[in-house]
C-alpha cells in the first residue's frame, strides 16, 4: 500500500506540472477558442498562432480547444465546458448549425459574449446571438474573386468544383460567375478528387470549348491536377487562373505565372480579430458594426515573399 | 491437509481488510479519488464543481459509461467490438434517414434502428462464433464497413454527409423523450429560484437555470450499469460471461451455452452503442458521418481502467463505470484547469498505463495468477 | 456384484480412414474404480469420448444401467449422471471457486419473478461439499487460480459428485502433480468410491492405478489388451503388458491401421 501511495504522489506531481505552468500568466480577461479541427488538420496552426500572438499583444488569456477527433458532437460538449468554466468570451466555428447552435445561444443566454469564426454565415451568426462573424463568406469571396476576374479581361470561364457535396463551396463558383456578370450555366465541372481524373476532364473540357479563357479552381485538390493539365496542353501562363486557398504547388504556380491570383481566407485574422474585438468590447464598450471578412486576400506574385516566410505560422 | 488448513489460519488474519480493499473495482476507485482530489486541487474556482461543469462532465462520463457497460460485458465475455464506434455513426444515419428522409414516425425510426443495429450485432457475434476468427479483425472488417456506410447512405440519397432537421421530426413524438429528453425541470426550477444553481441573464430564457433537468443520456448510462452490474454479479446469465470469457472450452464442457452467451454480448453492445446514437441524435438534432469516431476505443480504455481483462473471464461493470467517469472527468477537467488541449493524449497515456499496473497487482491478488 | 452401471462393448471409432478405437470392452460397477491405461495415443481419450458422449461410436454398444444408450450430445451423458473430470479444461481459474462450482447449474432464486444467482446458497454448498473433501477454503469467492492443481482437480470431482454423477470420468488427473498433490487426489477418488459411485480413471502411471484401482484394463492401439483385478495382477506384469502390448500393436496397426 505503501508503495502505491508513493505511486501515486509521484503521478500527482507529473500531472501538476502543466496546471502549474497555467496558474501564472494571469490577465483579467480569458477567451476560449473553440475549433472543429481534430488534431490532426495542420491548418489549425495557423489559429494557434494567431491567438496566442493577439493574446500577447492585447494582454489576455486565449485558449485553444477541440475535439480529437473532430467529433462535433463532441465539440458541443467541450462548447459547453467552455460556458461552464465562465470565461468573458468565447470564439467558435459553427461547424454543424443544428449541433452547435443550443450550446451556443446557452452560452449566449448566460452573458457570454460569442463570436462566431471561419465556418458558417453571417446569418447564423446572428440566429445564435453571436457579437459578429469573421471569416470568409463564400459567395462574397467568389464574387470578389469575379469581378477581379472580369477586370482582367475574363469572359467565358471554368469552374473545377472538387467538393460537389459541399453546398458552401459551390458558392464560390456561383460568386465567381455573378461577379464576371455571367450566367454559371454548365460552367461548375463535377470534378471528382482523383488527380488524374481531374486533369483529363480538364484536358477535355479546354479541348471541347476552346473559347474558356478563365479557370477558377476551389482548392489545392483541384487546383494542383489543373496546374498539371494546363503545363500538359501548354495553355499555363496564356489561360487566366485564379484559385482558393493556398499550397505548395499553388504557390510555385503563382510563382511561375501559371496562376495569376490565389485567394487566401486569412485564417490569422479569422483567430487575431476576434480576440482584438472581444479585448476592446469587454474593456472600452467598441465593437465594429459589420462583420468582418477574413478573405479574399488575393496573393499574386508580388506578395509570395510574406507567404513564404510565415507559411505555416501566420499565413 | 494440514497443509491447507495452516494456510487458511495465515490468511484470515488479514482476511477483512483484504476483502474490503482486494475488489475489481479497486483501481477505479484509486483513481476516481485521485482525479477528484487533483481537480478540486487545481480547478476548483473554474466553474468545474459548479452546477453547469458538474453536468457538463457528468454527460460526457456518462455518454462513455453507455458503450463501457457494453464493452465491459464483452470483453468479459472473450470478445472485442471494435465496430462500436462506427455502429454509433451508422445508427445515428438510420434515425436520419427513416425519420427525416423518408418521414417515418420517429418512434418507428428509432425501433428500425434499433432492430437492425441489433441484428447487425448478432452478425458480427454470429461470424465471430462460425468462422472462429479472433473478434478484433470480424469488427475491424465492421467498423469500415458501416463507417462506409454511413458516408455512402446520406450522400446518395441527399448529396451530403450531415442529415439535420432530427429533433423537428421527433416534436411529439412519444418515443424520441426516452432518449432525448430531461427530467427532474421542476426541482432545477426551484433551485434556480432558490439561487442555488446560477441562472440565465439574458435572452428568450432569462430567470431560468442554466441547468434546467437532468438529461436522459445521464439515466440511460445509471439504468445501463445498474442492469449490467446486476447481470453480471447476480445472474445464472452473468456466470455464463465470466465462464465464457475466462475458457469457452471448460464452459461448454459444463453445459454453458458459450455460442449463445457471445452473439447476445455482441447484440448488447449494439444496443449500448445504438442508445448512444439515439441520445446524441435527439440532443442535437442531426446525424453526421463522422459521428463516434474513435469510441470503440474510448469504451475499451475505460473499460480497461475499471479493471477489467483484455482476455477476457475477469471484470467488473462498476469497474469500467468508474473507468467512464474517470475518462470523462479527465477529458473535460483538463478544459476546465486550462491545460493545453493537445496535452489530454499524454495524460490519458499516463492513466491509461498507470491504471493497467495497479489493476495487474489488484488482479493478481485475487486470482493468483502469475 | 450386480449389473455395471456402464458396459461399452466391441466399441470402434473411425476418424475418416484412422481407426482409433478397434473394439473395446469395458465395464464400470458402482463403487469400483476402474484404472484405465495405455501409453499416449492408445486411444484413451477417444474411448472417454465415446462414453461422455462426445464421440458417436462407430460400431458397439454401450449400455446404461442395463438399457441400451444412445448419447446425442454431451449434455445427454451429463444428464444421465455421466461426469467427466478433464484434465486441464476443468476450471477457470480466474475465477472463484464457488462459481466455478455451479458453472452452468447456477442456482436460481426467484425475487419478484426474475431469476437471480442464488450465491447463499452456491456459496454455503460449495463450502460445505468441498470440506467434505478435505479443503477449507479461504472464502467461497477465493478465486480458483489460487488454488493448487490438486486443490483444483479435488474441486472439479467434488463438483460431478454433487451434481449426481453415476460414473465419474477422471481424465489424467495426476499426471501434472506432485506427489503430495497426487495422493490428495487419490484420496479424493476412494472417498467418492465409497460413495458408490462408479470412477473410470485414466493414467499412463501404474503406481498410481495400482494405488486406487479395483480393476484394471489396458488399452494399446485402439484395442483392449485384457482387463484384471486387484490382487491378480503385479505391477511389472502391469507395465510389461502396457510397453510389450505396444510392440505387438505397433506391427497390426502398421499393417491394418489404414484400411
Amino acid at each position: 500500500m505503501k508503495k502505491f501511495l508513493k505511486g501515486v504522489a509521484v503521478a500527482a506531481s507529473m500531472v501538476a506540472a502543466p496546471f502549474a505552468a497555467q496558474a501564472d500568466g494571469h490577465a483579467d480577461l480569458s477567451y476560449v477558442l473553440v475549433s472543429h479541427a481534430p488534431d490532426s488538420d495542420t491548418w489549425w496552426n495557423t489559429i494557434k498562432n494567431g491567438i496566442a500572438l493577439a493574446g500577447e499583444q492585447v494582454g489576455v488569456n486565449v485558449e485553444y480547444r477541440n475535439p480529437p477527433t473532430g467529433d462535433i458532437a463532441d465539440m458541443a460538449r467541450i462548447i459547453e465546458q467552455a460556458a461552464a468554466s465562465g470565461p468573458d468570451g468565447i470564439i467558435t466555428t459553427l461547424a454543424d448549425f443544428d449541433v452547435l447552435a443550443g450550446p451556443i445561444k446557452n452560452a449566449v443566454d448566460q452573458g457570454i459574449d460569442v463570436i462566431i469564426m471561419n465556418t458558417g454565415t453571417p446569418d447564423q451568426a446572428r440566429e445564435v446571438g453571436a457579437l459578429m462573424y469573421v471569416g470568409q463568406p463564400e459567395y462574397d469571396a467568389g464574387f470578389a474573386a469575379g469581378l477581379r476576374a472580369k477586370g482582367e479581361g475574363v469572359t467565358k470561364f471554368l469552374c473545377v468544383n472538387h467538393a460537389i457535396q459541399q453546398p458552401t463551396v459551390g458558392e464560390r463558383c456561383r460568386g465567381y460567375a455573378d461577379g464576371l456578370g455571367i450566367d454559371l450555366g454548365d460552367a461548375m465541372m463535377d470534378s471528382g478528387t482523383d488527380p488524374s481524373e481531374i486533369k483529363n476532364k480538364v484536358l477535355a473540357y479546354l479541348s471541347a470549348n476552346a473559347d474558356v479563357d478563365g479557370i477558377l479552381t476551389l482548392g489545392p485538390v483541384s487546383a494542383d491536377p489543373t496546374i498539371a493539365a494546363l503545363q500538359e496542353n501548354g495553355m499555363a501562363g496564356d489561360i487566366h487562373f485564379g484559385t482558393f486557398d493556398l499550397g505548395e504547388e499553388i504557390v510555385k504556380g503563382i510563382k511561375d505565372g501559371t496562376i495569376n491570383w490565389g485567394i487566401d481566407q486569412q485564417p490569422f485574422l479569422q483567430a487575431y480579430m476576434p480576440v482584438v474585438i472581444l479585448a476592446n468590447w469587454d474593456r472600452y464598450g467598441v465593437l465594429p458594426g459589420n462583420n468582418i471578412n477574413s478573405g479574399p486576400g488575393f496573393v499574386t506574385k508580388d506578395g509570395l515573399a510574406k507567404v513564404e516566410e510565415f507559411a505555416g505560422e501566420y499565413r | 491437509m494440514s497443509d491447507a488448513t495452516e494456510t487458511d489460519e495465515r490468511i484470515k488474519e488479514i482476511s477483512r481488510l483484504r476483502q474490503a480493499l482486494i475488489r475489481p473495482e479497486l483501481g477505479g476507485i484509486v483513481g476516481t479519488v485521485a482525479v477528484f482530489t487533483l481537480f478540486a486541487l487545481f480547478a476548483w474556482d473554474s466553474g468545474m464543481f459548479q452546477s453547469q461543469g458538474v453536468l457538463n462532465w457528468t454527460i460526457v462520463s456518462a455518454q462513455f459509461m453507455i458503450i463501457a457497460v457494453g464493452a465491459c460485458l464483452l470483453m468479459i465475455a472473450g470478445e472485442f467490438d471494435l465496430s462500436v464506434g462506427s455502429m454509433i455513426g451508422f445508427a445515428g444515419m438510420m434515425i436520419a434517414v427513416f425519420g427525416v428522409v423518408l418521414a417515418l414516425p420517429m418512434w418507428l425510426a428509432i425501433l428500425i434502428t434499433f432492430a437492425i443495429c441489433l441484428a447487425l450485432g448478432a452478425l458480427n457475434g454470429w461470424i465471430v462464433i462460425r468462422t472462429g476468427l479472433p473478434s478484433f479483425i470480424v469488427t475491424l472488417a465492421f467498423l469500415f464497413i458501416l463507417r462506409g456506410f454511413t458516408i455512402y447512405i446520406p450522400q446518395t440519397i441527399e448529396r451530403k454527409t450531415i442529415i439535420g432537421g432530427i429533433r423537428d421530426a421527433a416534436e411529439g413524438d412519444w418515443l424520441a423523450p426516452i432518449f432525448g429528453g430531461k427530467i427532474g425541470q421542476p426541482i432545477f426550477q426551484w433551485l434556480g429560484d432558490a439561487g442555488v444553481i446560477a441562472v440565465f441573464e439574458r435572452g428568450s430564457r432569462t430567470g431560468e437555470p442554466v441547468v434546467d433537468g437532468i438529461p436522459m443520456l445521464i439515466v440511460w448510462a445509471i439504468i445501463l450499469v445498474i442492469f449490467g452490474h446486476v447481470l453480471l454479479t447476480r445472474t445464472r446469465f452473468g456466470n455464463w460471461i465470466f465462464a465464457a470469457g475466462g475458457d469457452p472450452e471448460a464452459a461448454r464442457n459444463s453445459g454453458v451455452p458459450v455460442n449463445r452467451v457471445k452473439v447476445l454480448m455482441f447484440m448488447f453492445t449494439a444496443f449500448c452503442a445504438t442508445v448512444f446514437a439515439v441520445c446524441q441524435v435527439m440532443e442535437f438534432g442531426s446525424a453526421g458521418a463522422d459521428r463516434g469516431l474513435l469510441k470503440e476505443f474510448e469504451a475499451i480504455i475505460a473499460v480497461v481502467i475499471g479493471g477489467a481483462l483484455l482476455t477476457g473471464g475477469y471484470g467488473s461493470v462498476l469497474g469500467a463505470a468508474l473507468g467512464a467517469l474517470i475518462f470523462g472527468v479527465v477529458q473535460q477537467g483538463l478544459f476546465f484547469a486550462g491545460v493545453e488541449s493537445s496535452l489530454f493524449r499524454v495524460f490519458l497515456g499516463i492513466i491509461l498505463l498507470a491504471a493497467v499496473i495497479l489493476n495487474t497487482y489488484i488482479r493478481r491478488l485475487i486470482t493468483g495468477e502469475r | 456384484m450386480s449389473d455395471p452401471i456402464i458396459r461399452m462393448t466391441n466399441i470402434e471409432k473411425h476418424f475418416g480412414s484412422v481407426i482409433a478405437l478397434a473394439g473395446v470392452s469395458v465395464d464400470v460397477f458402482a463403487g469400483e474404480c476402474h484404472c484405465l491405461l495405455g501409453d499416449n495415443g492408445a486411444g484413451k481419450s477417444t474411448f472417454i469420448k465415446t462414453m461422455s458422449g462426445v464421440h458417436k461410436p462407430t460400431a458397439g454398444e454401450i449400455y446404461f444401467e442395463g438399457k441400451p444408450m444412445h448419447f446425442e450430445d454431451p449434455r445427454d451423458a451429463i444428464a444421465a449422471g455421466i461426469a467427466t473430470v478433464h484434465q486441464h479444461l476443468a476450471m477457470i481459474p480466474l475465477m472463484s471457486v464457488s462459481r466455478n462450482f455451479f458453472m452452468g447449474n447456477e442456482p436460481i432464486k426467484k425475487v419478484a419473478g426474475i431469476p437471480f444467482f442464488d450465491r447463499e446458497k452456491a456459496d454455503a454448498t460449495t463450502m460445505e461439499e468441498m470440506r467434505k473433501m478435505g479443503i477449507n477454503l479461504r472464502g467461497p469467492d477465493q478465486a480458483v487460480g489460487t488454488l493448487s492443481g490438486g486443490e483444483r482437480q479435488t474441486v472439479a470431482i467434488a463438483r460431478a459428485v454433487h451434481f449426481g454423477a453415476k460414473v465419474l470420468i477422471l481424465d489424467e488427473p495426476t499426471s501434472a502433480l506432485g506427489v503430495r498433490q497426487t495422493s490428495n487426489v487419490l484420496a479424493t477418488v476412494d472417498k467418492v468410491r465409497k460413495q458408490g459411485i462408479g470412477v473410470v480413471f485414466i493414467t499412463h502411471n501404474v503406481r498410481h492405478a495400482l494405488a486406487v484401482g479395483d480393476r484394471f484394463t489396458v488399452l494399446n492401439r485402439g484395442k483392449t489388451l485384457g482387463t484384471a483385478m486387484r490382487g491378480e495382477i503385479t505391477p511389472e506384469e502391469l507395465q510389461d503388458m502396457m510397453a510389450g502390448g505396444q510392440e505387438l500393436a505397433t506391427l497390426e496397426g502398421s499393417l491394418g491401421g489404414t484400411v
